[in-house]
């Protein structure tokens, strides 16, 4: 026993806060959210115990529970890669050399500090209108214009684009792990004369792949959460022709509009496991390619 | 000179022929070097202007709203361009005023919110972070696991199992709902990302310290934290924006009209089913980015520097 | 020193505010009710302010006034239902009473009428729309009906004569020709209303039936909704409504409608919304009736715009319904209140009201009085799930603008997919 606490009583101390917010704050709600899946709960009324049937009609009878998934998964599959590489290239850019550097920082933060407000909302369906600036630009480079954000063969593009535009919290991150780099490693290798693109692969990406890691886990979960910017810019429809309908928007309709927060809660614990499981294939490969500081031998 | 030798034809001494190549090794080195400069020179103005381009579209958001803020109502819909036929700058002030309380009560209540916040955030998460990071102990992958869950489930389901906890707790219509979790570390973000920028450090830091005597404490506070100056930079500029605007814990917990904060002010402009006063929104939105962008280009400098630049390692 | 001492001061009142926002202000009054709306900010300013007047006259009474914008008002509401932590006295939206009251989360208002809550004389349809299954739910504190929203000046460039209290869907489709070919196409005639489940309701009620029967069954047919969308589908092939690109962006903001940018010259609204239009249009507005069917029967009708509700956990009921009382009796309250929310359903306010009316409101005082003999009688209250039906009716009619389907295939999978959605929501 006093073994035990001489060898985990430090970490322990440490994760105390961790451990009261979780266990007294999170993991009754969360619980919670579990018990109602197998219910049939309207918020007004108690909730009834209706053991699988939410799960069941959801993969067997609901429709849009499926065009939901397919919308989710073709918008991660394009943003998460389009926002990371987006994000490297101007990190990477803007990590040497320009002393008027923090000016550009400053400015690549903005579209990200608008998030998913109103204005955003407005501003993109003005941006992509059949007679809006998009079309205007591309009609001078001779392309016809077309009603981007209302075909719903295409609406999906612009939210791929409003994340790519708004790459900045990666960007900062990836900022923030070139920066950890120390630089005698590069003054090392430019004097071997090794060429840049050498260390690119051979100092850059080894040293920073922990925070690639990070970026990759996290778009990934934030992008098969997103909400806000879907919901705004359909005005919380899914709208046109469900090609908005994000796995989440689907899901807050489903509670809040519907009165259906059981089905909602079995929704968001299906979204939970498909995310755990990227998640864990994430982390059970990151063992190939991330490798940390404290763990060298 | 030595090129005129060359150029005239005359024959070469075996002195003057070593002293020659010599001579146009320096000579060639020389023009590389100018070479290079000039392709640095290059590369850097092309660098610039790709950057200025790129800022131009990223920056077009912020004029539309400013251009919006100042246009007459019915121009903010009907017309694309960013020139307003004419300014209301009084948007502005009546903006200020236009609510039941003034927006100097919504910004005071923003500051108080987010600046609790942000601090809980950064000493709860990087405790937690370091105890994951650095240390080892019984359960680690385990509540590890249980914490990055809490990251994945869509907060929607969690919103009202939460909100009558708190009510029981009698925390509703105070700023607890919104505090106090962030004292506990409930942003797992801010742990995974600390845990990563963590373990990047060389494990000889800690042992030599351990050899020192140091107490765990010790090694976290004087030898982690310093060298992670760019994590908890970002750490804190994320956590400032992202409490600053965040919406729908305010909405679900704060009632009483005094204790709005500024993104649910905002939303008492708009009424998408009758009168709206969109001006005057964007004219508040625009103020309440100013305190967001001051603090952005403050902490930035915290990234920069680095363990780059503090002589470690 | 200055500095100094500027710093101190904000420091303590920070402090100050902190400190009573974390530990929540005692009530010191003997009793307390809590209302909550959606509003904006002139909605809110003077709700403030009758709040103010109510406590005056009722030093006993706190009322804390609650608020926020519509998008975000049902997400509260829900979230402080499931929680029994409903506002005493909550405000109700036509669209959403009836999710609401079969459930169970508002109480009947009956037993008070003619004791604390005097109603009696107010207009008995209006008053009616607050009733389900006998009991009144909910006290209408403003009526409004559908109207057609016209641009003034186009309408007379256009040369538009048609009588547009009494117009037939015939004369709608005409007026649209007309206007879209007077400006070259630049200003098409209307709004594609082909998405909107209440001007459909209308237009079934004109077929004689109406759109949910007694038994919350949908009665509406398969005939009535292909008919409805090929009406629309014909007046979009001749390219005089608004482009299908700015339809299926559905429910957008007031501001983002067709009269509001200038690409359409009407749009469909509620007339308690007029005020809201001109605020956002740069030319005069007018109002016109939904057409009729030629030959059929009345199909708009006058409805409640807002309800004030009593909620299931209402504390105090006397105090709350005294102020509910005040709401719609009390002269210097519905003089502060005016006609921001609908138009009051005593004539006796109506009365008082009128000689300080300003242009845009005396059109929808104007408006409200021609229609009266013109509509019909309020619908059955909708079953649970309506809402759901409504965004089905979109989704399903979305398809059709963009002609991915039929129009007679697109109508049957309609009526298909509201009854399933009504069958599954009981």
């Amino acid at each position: 026993m006093n073994r035990f606490i001489a060898r985990n009583g430090p970490a322990y101390a440490f994760l105390l806060p961790w451990f009261l917010g979780f266990f007294l704050l999170a993991l009754g709600p969360i619980l919670a959210s579990l018990y109602l899946s197998f219910t049939r709960y309207d918020m007004v009324a108690e909730p009834r115990w209706v053991g699988f049937d939410n799960y069941v009609y959801m993969f067997t009878r609901d429709r849009r529970f499926w065009k939901a998934l397919n919308v989710t998964f073709t918008y991660v599959a394009l943003a998460v890669p389009a926002r990371l590489i987006m994000a490297l290239v101007v990190a990477m850019l803007l990590d040497k050399g320009l002393r008027t550097i923090g000016v550009y920082r400053a400015i690549f933060y903005l579209p990200s500090l608008l998030g998913s407000s109103i204005a955003i909302a407005i501003l993109w369906r003005q941006l992509f209108a059949a007679d809006g600036v998009v079309n205007r630009v591309l009609a001078d480079f001779g392309i016809p214009s077309h009603a981007w954000i209302t075909d719903p063969n295409t609406s999906i593009y612009t939210l791929v684009l409003l994340a790519m535009w708004q790459f900045g919290s990666p960007m900062l991150i990836f900022l923030a792990g070139l920066r950890s780099i120390p630089r005698d490693l590069y003054e090392a290798a430019e004097i071997d004369g090794t060429p840049k693109w050498r260390q690119f692969l051979r100092i850059t990406l080894p040293l920073l792949a922990p925070v690639i890691f990070f970026n990759l886990v996290l778009q990934t979960i934030e992008a098969f959460k997103t909400f806000s910017s879907a919901f705004i810019i359909s005005n919380g429809s899914g709208a046109p022709a469900d090609s908005l309908l994000f796995y989440t928007v689907y899901l807050f309709n489903e509670a809040f509009k519907f009165f259906r927060m059981g089905y909602a809660s079995a929704l968001a614990w299906v979204l939970l496991i498909i995310i755990a499981v990227f998640t864990g294939i994430a982390f059970l490969t990151s063992k190939y390619w991330v490798h940390y500081e404290n763990e060298r031998d | 000179m030595k090129t005129s030798a060359i150029k005239s034809g005359h024959p070469l001494s075996e002195a003057s022929k070593l002293d020659f190549e010599i001579d146009e090794a320096a000579r060639m080195a020389h023009v590389l070097r100018l070479k290079r400069e000039r392709q640095q020179r290059v590369g850097r103005l092309l660098k610039h202007a790709f950057l200025i381009g790129f800022s131009a579209i990223m920056l077009y958001p912020l004029l539309w709203l400013l251009s919006s803020s100042v246009k007459p109502e019915d121009e903010i819909f009907s017309t694309l361009s960013l020139w307003p036929s004419q300014f209301m700058w009084g948007n502005y002030v009546k903006g200020w005023y236009a609510l039941p309380q003034s927006f100097t009560v919504f910004t005071i209540n923003s500051v108080i919110v987010t600046s609790l916040s942000v601090v809980g955030n950064l000493i709860s998460c990087s405790f937690a972070a370091y105890a994951f990071a650095r240390l080892t102990f019984t359960g680690r992958s385990f509540f590890f696991a249980l914490m990055m869950m809490t990251l994945m489930i869509p907060y929607h389901v969690v919103l009202i199992p939460q909100y009558v906890q708190f009510l029981k707790l009698g925390w509703v219509d105070t700023y607890l709902p919104l505090v106090v979790p962030r004292f506990l570390a409930s942003d797992a973000f801010f742990i995974f990302l600390m845990v990563q920028f963590f373990r990047q450090l060389p494990k000889e830091l800690d042992e030599a310290a351990m050899i020192d005597g140091c107490s765990p404490f010790k090694i976290y506070w004087s030898i982690i934290l310093p060298l992670s100056l760019p994590a908890m930079g970002t750490a804190a500029i994320f956590s400032l924006i992202w409490v600053w605007e965040d919406f729908l814990a305010p909405l679900i917990y704060l009632n009483d009209i005094k204790s709005y904060t500024v993104p649910l002010a905002l939303r008492l402009f708009l009424d998408q089913e009758g009168q709206s006063a969109y001006g005057q929104m964007f004219a508040m939105s625009v103020l309440s980015l100013v305190p967001v962008v001051l603090f952005f280009v403050l902490f930035q400098k915290l990234i920069v520097r680095g363990i780059a630049t503090s002589g470690m390692k | 020193m200055v500095e100094m001492t500027r710093r101190k001061l904000l420091g303590t009142a920070a402090a100050g505010v902190a400190a009573s926002a974390l530990v929540g202000v005692p009530a010191l009054a003997a009793t307390r009710i809590r209302h909550y709306w959606w509003g904006n900010p002139e909605r809110d300013k003077r709700t403030f302010a009758v709040i103010d007047l109510f406590q005056k006259a009722n030093p006993g009474i706190e009322v804390s006034g609650e608020t926020i914008g519509w998008g975000d008002y049902w997400t509260k509401m829900a979230t402080q239902t499931a929680g029994r932590n409903m506002a005493d006295l909550v405000q109700m939206d036509y669209r959403y009473l009836f999710e609401y009251v079969r459930r169970g989360a508002l109480k009947p208002l009956d037993e008070y009428i003619g004791k604390s809550l005097m109603i009696q004389d107010f207009d008995k349809g209006p008053i009616d729309g607050g009733r389900v299954d006998g009991k009144l739910y909910a006290l209408n504190i403003g009526a409004n009906s559908q109207v057609m929203v016209y641009n003034t000046r186009v309408f007379q460039e256009a040369g538009v004569d048609a009588d547009l209290i009494n117009w037939t869907w015939d004369d709608f489709a005409k007026a649209c020709e007309k206007i879209s070919a007077k400006s070259g196409g630049k200003v098409k005639g209307a709004d594609d209303l082909a998405l909107m489940i209440e001007v459909f309701e209308s237009w079934v009620r004109q077929n004689g039936r109406e759109f949910y029967d007694a038994n919350g069954k949908v009665a509406a047919t398969v005939d009535d909704v292909a008919t409805f969308w090929q009406f629309w589908a014909d007046l979009r092939k001749k390219d005089v409504v608004r482009s299908k690109d700015k339809t299926v962006i559905l429910d957008v903001p007031i501001a983002e409608s067709g009269i509001a940018v200038g690409d359409t010259a009407m749009s469909q609204f509620w007339s308690n919304q007029l005020v809201g239009i001109q605020a956002v249009s740069k030319d005069k507005i007018g109002a016109a009736m939904v057409p009729h069917k030629a030959g059929g029967k009345p199909g708009q009708y006058i409805k409640p715009s807002m309800f004030m509700s009593l909620s299931r956990d209402v504390k105090d009921p006397a105090s709350a319904i005294a102020y509910m009382n005040a709401w719609v009796n009390d002269p210097a309250i519905t003089k502060v209140l005016g006609l921001e929310r609908g138009i009051p359903v005593s004539q006796k306010i109506r009365d008082q009201l009128a000689p300080g009316l300003s242009e845009v409101e005396k059109l929808s005082i104007n408006y409200f009085t021609a229609i009266q003999n013109k509509v019909g009688g309020l619908p059955l209250p909708a079953p649970k799930g309506a809402g759901e039906v409504r965004d089905a009716f979109m989704r399903t009619g979305s398809d059709v603008v963009l002609a991915r389907t039929s129009v007679k295939d697109a109508a049957a999978s309609f009526i298909d997919d509201a009854q399933a959605i009504i069958d599954r929501a009981q």
